[in-house]
């Protein structure tokens, strides 16, 4: 007996109504923003090869990835993420292109989460990727435009919060590690576990880059947190700092002040992915961030092409339902008018539909051979007029 | 602003639950609600603008992970067997323990070259500790006493949680190496940590400061 054909796979869900309208409001939004910044779409196949997503500057585990095979026999994924496929496609067919490159997609992201975790393993992803340009302008332009669309959510308490993987990049480098030893300060740093990040760096004494580690992992907060910052990290690490903390005041200066924060724990997940400013939007409805960025100047060239690159991805569906939550639920708009037909007019009918539409209205046509159970359709539907065409001409009547 | 609204923390139920209301209390919170609760989940501390949930170990990372709960305390045992992404704030030290593995007394685990099989309530664990070793194993999930399984010889071994060791001795059972020690923790979900920096900051700090 067939056991799946009533259920859609764990991870996944048919968004209708108003989760669907709030879905592709969102989509509609960042994408006015994008393109009105002179960015433009790119669409990349939903299936790609697995060697795509596996490569120097940052692989994803097996068990994240959705595969199958071809048949050749290849190994093939499901897209977990769209950058690597634009990265690919900047060392491909866009390895001619002028640069700056400034490339926006709007696509389904598929990821096998950890099971009953209650994340989504398919969602919509919007985003940007800003290829090659000088880098503090391109950094400013990412982080703007990122800004620009935790403002649009129109939402007051969402926070933008900056880092720079640079900290730890430097400070790391100072200390002996084995690495097994780095990937677990990285996974430290990260989950800001002070207790073993501690016992951890315990072992480097007086060191002052261990110190500075230490003390960074907790430094996130407002302005504020530059001044303190200062005490703590070594001469070398200051210009990172500089960057930043000018950053900082520049997005102040574009309506973020008090939206704006910083976090200088920022490791990263891997080794060598991001390689400069970092960047996360949260919205308190959503337990994650909902909006993710940075600079990545190394994986365009696992693809053959050596540029530089920053972008940041919008996961849409936790917005959308961060913001569903809180409106309590979207009204969908009813149609302006329900149009019912008898058996000799139903072309009539359709024409009238037409007509209306043309007028800038929104027309239903209802299905429907009972006068009455079309009257009792309009009234459910929240229609507040219902127009007869009959062999006797057209009626309207007002109803509700 | 966020910085306000209640700060919501859930406690893992049982002895993690008194350790954590002791700790409370000590902090001069009013835990009347706390040690009276009934039969309910949802509780508040007057005057402190906090809501404490009780729920059941795994449930209170679920909870964090997800930002229901802003804050959780939850033994290292259920953060290593859930794994999961919050950020892992402070040792409570209390709720002590350590994972083991253990066989029957007298036996040769790493002995011989036959592939073992270790029983065990925390199946992540096990994997990881003989993942670490680069050593392949069996593992067979068991939900109640796991001292059973090497004595029904089902099993070479078990991974469990060894406290005082009394119950695998009077089972002639012994620790043959320790897994990793395990005590009570102080979880923060991500976005809290950063949208109610200042409160969460503060309870952090006076619960530690009040072990």
């Amino acid at each position: 007996m067939k056991k799946y054909d009533l259920l859609t796979p764990e991870g996944t869900r048919d968004l209708i109504f108003d989760e669907c309208a709030a879905l592709r409001s969102i989509s509609g939004k960042l994408r006015g923003i994008f393109a009105g910044h002179g960015y433009t779409e790119v669409i990349t196949p939903g299936l790609e090869f697995f060697d795509v997503f596996n490569n120097k500057s940052r692989h994803y585990p097996q068990e994240v990835l959705y595969k199958l095979t071809d048949g050749k026999g290849r190994l093939m994924v499901m897209r977990p993420d769209s950058t690597m496929p634009i990265a690919r496609l900047v060392g491909t067919r866009l390895r001619t292109a002028p640069l700056p490159l400034k490339l926006f997609y709007d696509q389904t992201i598929y990821r096998a989460n950890p099971k009953e975790s209650g994340r989504d393993d398919e969602f919509h992803q919007s985003g940007v990727e800003i290829i090659g340009g000088e880098v503090m302008r391109a950094d400013m332009e990412a982080l703007s435009v990122a800004a620009e669309v935790m403002q649009s959510f129109d939402v007051d308490d969402y926070r933008f919060e900056i880092g720079d993987s640079g900290f730890f990049t430097l400070l790391s480098s100072k200390l002996t590690l084995k690495e097994q030893e780095l990937d677990d300060l990285r996974e430290y740093v990260m989950s800001k576990n002070y207790p073993a990040l501690d016992e951890m760096l315990a072992k480097f004494g007086d060191d002052k880059y261990a110190r500075a580690l230490g003390g960074l992992t907790r430094l996130f907060g407002g302005g504020e947190v530059f001044d303190s910052a200062e005490k703590i990290l070594p001469d070398d690490a200051l210009p990172i700092l500089k960057q930043l903390k000018k950053v900082y005041e520049t997005l102040c200066t574009l309506g973020m002040g008090g939206k704006v924060t910083v976090d200088l724990g920022f490791a990263g997940k891997s080794s060598n992915y991001y390689t400069g400013i970092v960047f996360n939007g949260y919205i308190a409805e959503y337990g994650m961030p909902v909006l993710s960025g940075g600079r990545y100047d190394k994986l365009i060239a696992d693809f053959g092409v050596d540029v530089p690159a920053t972008g940041f991805a919008v996961n849409e569906n936790a917005v959308a339902e961060a913001l569903l939550k809180r409106s309590g639920g979207m009204l969908l708009p009813a149609p302006d008018v329900m149009v019912y037909a008898d058996d000799h007019s139903i072309a009539a009918a359709i024409v009238h539909c037409r007509k209306l539409i043309a007028e800038g209205m929104t027309a239903e046509y209802a299905d429907l051979a009972d006068i009455n159970e079309a009257r009792k359709l309009a009234a459910s539907r929240g229609c507040r007029r219902f127009d007869t065409v009959t062999v006797s001409g057209t009626k309207t009547e007002s109803i509700g | 602003m966020t910085d306000n609204k209640a700060i919501r923390i859930a406690l893992t139920k049982g002895r993690l639950e008194k350790d954590t209301v002791g700790l409370f209390e000590k902090m001069g919170f009013d835990v009347t609600e706390l040690r009276e609760k009934g039969r309910r989940l949802i509780l508040s501390i007057p005057g402190q603008n906090i809501e404490v949930v009780l729920a059941k170990a795994a449930d209170v990372i679920t909870y964090v992970e997800l930002g229901a709960c802003d804050l959780g305390v939850v033994g290292k045992d259920t953060i290593l067997e859930h794994g999961g992404k919050y950020f892992e704030i402070a040792d409570l030290g209390f709720g002590r323990c350590r994972f083991a593995l253990a066989g029957k007394k007298g036996t040769d685990f790493y002995g011989g070259v036959g592939v073992k099989t270790v029983a065990t309530k925390y199946p992540n664990v096990t994997r990881h500790f003989f993942e670490s070793k680069r050593m392949d194993v069996d593992i067979v999930k068991i939900e109640g006493s796991v001292e059973l399984a090497p004595l029904l010889k089902i099993a070479d071994g078990i991974v469990d949680i060894v406290e005082t060791g009394t119950t695998l001795k009077e089972n002639g059972l012994e620790v043959i190496e320790d897994v990793v020690p395990i005590s009570a923790r102080l979880i923060v979900n991500t976005v809290s940590m950063k949208l109610k920096k200042e409160r969460i900051e503060e309870l952090s700090a006076a619960m530690q400061k009040a072990l």
